[in-house]
């Protein structure tokens, strides 16, 4: 072989290297088989209710066997549009036939009135109650719509969602891994587990009226006034007992409150935040580490903490006028508690018994 | 020479350590987004300020959006910043403020100094509320959008909040299937790996926010610069005002469908960011202000991005200067196993960042395009280089900038 051959095949062999990873670019250039936008949800604005609203849609597709089954008077089995059985339960039926199987239910239940369901039965498909339900103990749902109130019994699970017009009230152990949502109240007893919840009340512990002290119309909330002052620390930093803070708050290590207090701007810490009892917050609080909420405090919120936020019994976060939010991966909260508005623990939320 | 280049060489590994830490911190790191939770709340009254600049493609369809956001009506008013525009802008403008009575508080500016800056400056004489969302006019908000950049306002440390810019015109051509990539790898990647090590994410000056007390506190807009969210991005940061990037809150943008738009903009982009770090590394770094260690070390390191392309090209100059002139340096060997280590690692480095990007928004076989990106790297190297020896230039002989808009593709609504 010569010297410029033997280059040439060189200098070929080069170029040829160069162009293997060139094939699948062209190729995917030429055909186009991944060049749509990244999938922005433009109508979404992540609303709750959003696979309760689907839910009711889709039922609306059924409505005329809705109807035929409540003018019956019995109980009529159909056919999805998707081919899911389901069993349509009328109001005056004697009894009903949900066709469980080994403590399986494998299909959607559609009541047209109160509903009352078996104990220790795995739910697979949807359940929708035009009026209350009632659920038996050990029962574990995929979802849940109910227009009026909902009481999910003692040890229950919820896989992926339970909205209700009225009341949920969820006995103790509930583990509720989906969403959770009511257009009224949501009450939690002690052992339950949440990762999200939405309501214009929620409330914890074996008081229907959440233990408040006070009723909530006894706080009157002003806004944080947007020209205060703003103080940033470095370092640990402590509001006194019963001081009257009236400033916008950044501290940049941890943050003690003492009992009493009460802050009129929005508050901030890098590190850990304490709040002993009674302590009341006008504006957001906020940590990038733990917050613990004593006994009886009220906060305005929002409420946000980077790794858990601990509320304490008979704390008041929000108000029927002012709905907020509580956030944090983790979140525990003591009897007696009320939060107006939504609570997210992205990892888990617990209610725990008061010590 | 050989000691020139051993700096330009360690700059070039920081760089790269760079692009590998961000990526790793994405891929197993843990991911802060404190704020996009909170759905529920007191919300406080913002002003939207929509830039535009002869933009009558594109304004209906913002402001289309805006109309149906998912935000109290009574606490949100929007400001379309009509500048100097000689289009139907300000036609369009006027119907929606018709439409839609109380809602729209149109600013036609028909004089004064050019640029985005400049206009932004003017109209704050019409905002009234503590908080400020800033869009450009070929953006289209979700509906949640304004709730996610108005929640990290509830925090008194944030100054600014900058939300994610997703391509919507991706899939046109080679130019904007690499401008889909570059954007993934900026934002899924770097800006959220900057976020969670608590470093300098950048305020992008669109789909983005400001506090106005902050902006007061700072001095304001500053028209003069020729990218105005580095410049805030730095002022809020020497203040003590945090920045936060929201991953989730993301809107579509268009991006240049062609070759020279897109180095006109990139060239606009490395003046603004050289002009930033003429002004404000040093400062940053040695001063005496409220941001960390970190932050100091991260944002030298954001100002010296668009520097690195020239000094990229000295590097080379120089590499080669001392091969031909017989220099070994290292004896020879290390050199060896040095260039070896990096081509195998080094030269991967913004490639991986990218790919995981890629991965991480759940795209697959796109990935495909990556050796094209050989492609736009080098013209942004070269783009970027002649706009720092013009700025140089301009430096010496005195020149002002001015500022090009990029020009819009979409085709009128």
């Amino acid at each position: 072989m010569s010297a410029t051959l033997a280059t040439s095949a060189l200098i070929l062999a080069f170029f040829a290297f160069l162009a293997v990873p060139l094939i699948p670019a062209c190729s995917e250039l030429i055909r186009k088989t991944d060049h749509a936008p990244l999938n922005v949800v433009q109508q979404y604005a992540g609303d709750i209710r959003f696979f309760a609203d689907g839910f009711r849609h889709y039922l609306a597709s059924i409505q005329s066997n809705l109807e035929d089954a409540a003018l019956s008077g019995f109980d009529a089995t159909i056919v999805m549009p998707d081919g899911i059985p389901c069993v349509v339960l009328a109001p005056d039926a004697a009894s009903h036939d949900l066709g469980i199987d080994s403590g399986i239910c494998a299909r959607t239940i559609v009541s047209l009135g109160d509903l009352a369901l078996p104990a220790a039965t795995s739910f697979v498909r949807d359940i929708y109650a035009r009026r209350n339900l009632e659920g038996g103990t050990g029962d574990q749902y995929r979802a849940v719509l109910g227009e009026g109130d909902v009481h999910l019994a003692l040890d229950s699970i919820v896989m992926r969602w339970v909205h209700a017009v009225g009341a949920i009230d969820c006995a103790p152990h509930c583990r509720l891994y989906g969403r959770v949502s009511s257009d009224r109240s949501i009450l939690l007893h002690p052992g339950c587990s949440f990762t999200r919840l939405n309501a214009p009340r929620i409330a914890t512990g074996d008081h229907g009226d959440g233990g408040s002290a006070e009723s909530p119309e006894d706080t009157t909330w002003t806004t944080p006034n947007e020209i205060l002052e703003r103080v940033l620390h470095e370092g640990d930093f402590r509001i006194a007992a019963r001081e009257v803070f009236v400033k916008h708050l950044v501290v940049r290590g941890e943050l003690y409150i003492g009992a009493g207090a009460r802050i009129l701007g929005n508050t901030k810490a890098q590190k850990n935040v304490v709040l002993e009892p009674g302590v009341i917050a006008q504006g957001s609080l906020i940590s990038s580490a733990a917050l613990k909420i004593g006994p009886n405090c009220r906060l305005r919120g929002p409420v946000i903490a980077e790794h858990a936020i601990f509320i304490g019994e008979g704390a008041q976060i929000g108000s029927p006028k002012a709905p907020t939010t509580v956030s944090a991966p983790r979140i525990e909260i003591a009897e007696n508690a009320v939060v107006f508005g939504t609570i997210w623990a992205r990892e888990q939320g617990q209610v725990v018994e008061s010590t | 020479m050989v000691y020139c280049l051993y700096f330009i060489v360690a700059l070039i590994c920081v760089y790269t350590a760079r692009h590998y830490w961000f990526t790793l911190n994405r891929l197993f790191g843990f991911q802060r987004h404190p704020y996009i939770d909170v759905d529920t709340a007191d919300w406080p009254p913002v002003t939207i300020l929509v830039a535009a600049h002869n933009e009558e493609k594109v304004i209906a369809n913002i402001l289309s959006a805006l109309m149906t956001v998912s935000y109290p009506e009574d606490r949100m008013i929007v400001i379309p910043v009509n500048d100097r525009s000689k289009d139907r802008t300000r036609e369009i403008i006027d119907e929606f403020v018709e439409r839609y009575p109380g809602r729209i508080r149109p600013f036609h500016r028909t004089s004064g100094k050019g640029g985005k800056a400049a206009a932004l400056k003017d109209a704050m004489e019409l905002v009234e509320t503590e908080i400020i969302l800033i869009f450009d006019a070929d953006y289209i908000p979700g509906m949640g959008l304004i709730r996610q950049l108005a929640a990290p306002f509830f925090d008194p440390e944030v100054g600014g909040v900058m939300g994610r810019v997703v391509p919507l015109n991706s899939g046109h051509n080679l130019l904007t299937r690499l401008l889909d990539l570059e954007r993934s790898g900026g934002y899924q990647v770097d800006q959220q790996a900057r976020m969670n090590l608590r470093l300098v994410p950048q305020h992008g000056g669109t789909v983005a926010g400001v506090r106005r007390s902050a902006l007061r506190e700072i001095g304001g807009w500053n028209d003069s610069s020729l990218t105005e969210d580095t410049d805030l991005t730095y002022r809020l940061l020497l203040h003590g005002w945090k920045t936060v990037y929201q991953n989730r809150s993301e809107c579509y943008e268009e991006v240049p469908e062609t070759w020279p738009v897109r180095i006109k903009q990139i060239m606009r982009w490395a003046k603004g960011h050289n002009q930033a770090m003429v002004t404000y590394a040093l400062r940053l770094l040695f001063g005496k202000h409220r941001a960390t260690l970190r932050e100091r070390l991260d944002g030298t390191l954001l100002l010296g991005v668009y520097i690195m392309a020239p000094v990229t090209l000295v590097g080379w100059m120089l590499a080669l200067a001392v091969f031909y002139r017989g220099i070994a340096p290292l004896h020879g060997v290390i050199v060896l196993l040095s260039l070896t280590a990096y081509a195998a690692i080094g030269n991967l480095a913004a490639f991986f960042e990218i790919a995981a990007a890629v991965r991480l928004d759940g795209n697959r076989k796109r990935i495909a395009l990556l050796p094209f990106l050989v492609l736009g790297f080098a013209v942004s190297i070269l783009s970027v280089s002649r706009a720092a020896i013009g700025q140089t230039i301009d430096a010496i002989t005195g020149a002002e900038f001015h500022w090009d808009k990029t020009e819009r593709f979409r085709k009128a609504a």
